[in-house]
């Protein structure tokens, strides 16, 4: 009892280190397939400035630990960021740009561009705003690296927890998730 | 309107010489817009391609609806001389059938994928042109014509967010 | 100070192990903040480095293959024991085996490994990557043997604490910065390219070939690969130093050496574009190995700046 009560006070320990870490050290994935993307070379450069939170662009979802989706998606890119965002280490965050991730936004009528993406993978930060300032976005940023301090930023505890409904949803909308097309064969 | 370039008017009336023209049109000094019937387009497209128009930039589709006709227009540019010509033709809405043009201009294969995908018109000639495009999981009519309703369809398909309504506006409030 | 007995000189090598990992690691963290400043912008904290380290090896770790995971230990464990080789200021932990050429063999480890680790992961941008990495290495190794057999030719030794030792003798003008400038600037030269500092940086490149090698590193492995980074930087320069600046006679020197020569570099590589690979080789194999034998000739047949 004594020892097994000591070792979760060691994991927990452990866990607090490391969210402190985590939450200081935020490396994105840009997904920069929607408008909301002309926001971030704003917030990066000089005038904000993100690196001094100690965020930093990365070349592969291999070594991201945030997600940037920037905007509408389509059933064609829906499908490649489910393949980035699985691939991805965890633990991982999501970080959802403009009011087309939330309800479609002014896409809400399209026929190839979906809806909502919390239906398909888990967010963690909406980021309000069409397309939202520099500074929404560096609030957005802060809010997540506060939600990683008191543990409220479980997008990824809630996607391996739901797996089926997720996949579920993904399936109903994409058919399968496979990348089928001639590029692929 | 300003001046029409010398050698595209003279290349529009060699033209009308061989063939015949329905109508002619100058959107800009540098463009000419010409209609034909569905059975002269390749041959005009041959002789135009010979006289410099080595380039075909694009195959657009038009949903006249009303018409009942689909009008295809083929984009055409004259590296040399710098001009543009729209070579266009239209075919029946209820029987979308044309012929391809992959035998004058080979790079057509994609546009007429293109075409076929978002409009439904078959191209004879082109076994790839019933091949997917750009759509994906696609159970619906062709997108583009004017009689498919996109909302219906988003919301056949895509899950929307549900909304909790916790307050209503009382009756003249809120406009 | 020469320390005799094993469990004493592993002791060392560790302790100098450990100070290479802190200041390289720490310096990163300037560097990055002096970049910023050079910007216009904050930058982050001195410490960011460590955080990002430290962040990597909490997360999960996914492998692609036994070779893929032994690639990387190997890589690891070669440039450690490199590390653990250099002498740094008066302290050797393996007297007598500092010669130069046990760090160009060893350093091979250590780049083989990693080569090995980032084919084994099976993504076709790994190759190119480890491809052009091994194509510069041709590249920058040419003129920089060059200069050091000269140097070595021209001190009648090839140990480095030896070598160190000549050029303190009589203070800033025994360095061989001020006896050989000609080929200092190419051993600079080839210092920028084994840095991987922008003009040299094909093999990493990430808005073309999506960071080259590490494409498919993510968590532990990538935290390791980190670490790896920072001692093989801390090797290079180190080895530059000993060969041109001197040495280092106490701590403050080693210091300010070092970080003058590091953030000299990454002031150099942030005014600078990429080069493709095919002018890499090219640039190579013109201006810096023309310096070099000028400067082996002035050394070898004329006996200047010996």
């Amino acid at each position: 009892m004594a020892t097994a009560d000591k070792e979760k006070k060691l994991k927990e320990g452990w866990e607090g280190i490391s969210r402190f870490f985590r939450a200081n050290s935020l490396w994105m994935l840009m997904y920069c397939t929607g408008c909301c993307a002309i926001e971030l070379p704003q917030a990066m450069t000089s005038r904000y400035d993100m690196e001094r939170l100690g965020m930093g662009p990365m070349a592969t979802p291999r070594q991201a630990d945030v997600l940037l989706v920037t905007g509408y998606l389509s059933v064609k890119t829906l499908r490649r960021v489910i393949y980035a965002y699985e691939q991805m280490s965890t633990p991982k965050y999501i970080v959802a740009f403009g009011p087309c991730t939330i309800n479609g936004g002014i896409y809400h009528d399209a026929a190839t561009v979906i809806k909502s993406l919390d239906q398909y993978l888990p967010i963690d930060v909406y980021i309000a705003g069409c397309m939202p300032k520099p500074e929404a976005v560096m609030n957005g940023f802060q809010d997540l690296i506060d939600m990683i301090k008191d543990k409220t930023a479980d997008g990824w505890k809630r996607y391996r927890d739901n797996y089926d409904w997720y996949k579920q949803n993904q399936i109903e909308s994409l058919g399968e998730l496979r990348i089928k097309d001639e590029y692929h064969e | 309107m300003s001046k029409i370039n010398m050698q595209l008017k003279e290349l529009t009336e060699n033209v009308g010489k061989s063939y015949s023209v329905l109508q002619v049109d100058y959107p800009t000094p540098n463009q000419a817009a010409l209609d034909f019937q569905p059975g002269d387009v390749h041959a005009v497209l041959a002789y135009l391609k010979g006289q410099g128009f080595r380039q075909m930039s694009l195959l657009s589709c038009v949903d006249w609806i009303e018409d009942g006709q689909f009008q295809l227009v083929y984009l055409l540019f004259n590296w040399e001389a710098g001009l543009r010509l729209q070579v266009r033709t239209r075919i029946d809405r209820a029987n979308p059938v044309f012929t391809t043009v992959t035998g004058i201009y080979p790079g057509a294969k994609y546009y007429e994928r293109d075409v076929h995908e978002f409009f439904g018109v078959e191209f004879n000639g082109n076994p790839d042109s019933s091949k997917p495009l750009f759509l994906e999981n696609w159970d619906d009519m062709p997108p583009m014509r004017k009689d498919f309703d996109p909302q219906a369809y988003s919301d056949r398909k895509y899950k929307a967010r549900e909304y909790k309504t916790d307050f209503n506006t009382k009756a003249g409030e809120g406009q | 100070m020469v320390i005799n007995q094993l469990p004493l000189q592993i002791l060392t090598g560790l302790a100098i192990l450990a100070f290479a990992f802190f200041w390289q690691t720490s310096l990163s963290g300037i560097t990055r903040k002096i970049v910023a400043r050079y910007h216009k912008r904050y930058g982050p904290k001195w410490y960011q480095e460590f955080r990002d380290i430290f962040k990597l090896m909490s997360k999960t770790g996914v492998t692609h293959g036994w070779v893929y995971d032994f690639g990387v230990m190997m890589a690891l464990g070669g440039i450690m024991a490199t590390v653990m080789f250099m002498p740094l200021m008066k302290f050797t932990a393996f007297p007598g085996f500092d010669n130069f050429f046990i760090y160009v063999y060893l350093f091979a480890v250590g780049m083989l490994g990693m080569a090995m680790s980032a084919v084994g992961s099976g993504n076709p941008l790994a190759g190119i990557g480890v491809m052009r990495a091994l194509t510069q290495m041709v590249g920058y190794e040419v003129p920089f043997m060059i200069v050091v057999l000269a140097i070595i030719n021209g001190h009648g030794t090839s140990s480095l604490s030896q070598l160190a030792a000549i050029q303190q003798q009589a203070g800033v003008l025994s360095w061989n910065l001020v006896k050989m400038p000609i080929g200092t600037v190419a051993a600079f030269i080839c210092l920028l390219g084994m840095l991987g500092k922008k003009p040299f940086e094909t093999f990493i490149a990430p808005a073309e070939i999506a960071s080259g090698p590490m494409v498919e590193y993510g968590g532990k492995q990538l935290g390791m690969l980190m670490i790896l980074h920072q001692f093989s930087i801390f090797i290079e320069v180190s080895l530059f130093m000993n060969l041109f600046l001197g040495g280092a006679a106490n701590p403050l020197g080693f210091a300010l050496k070092y970080m003058a020569v590091y953030v000299l570099a990454s002031l150099i590589s942030q005014a600078m574009g990429r080069f493709k690979i095919d002018q890499v080789i090219k640039f190579f194999y013109k201006i810096p190995i023309a310096l070099a034998i000028l400067q082996a000739v002035m050394v070898v047949y004329l006996g200047w700046g010996v």
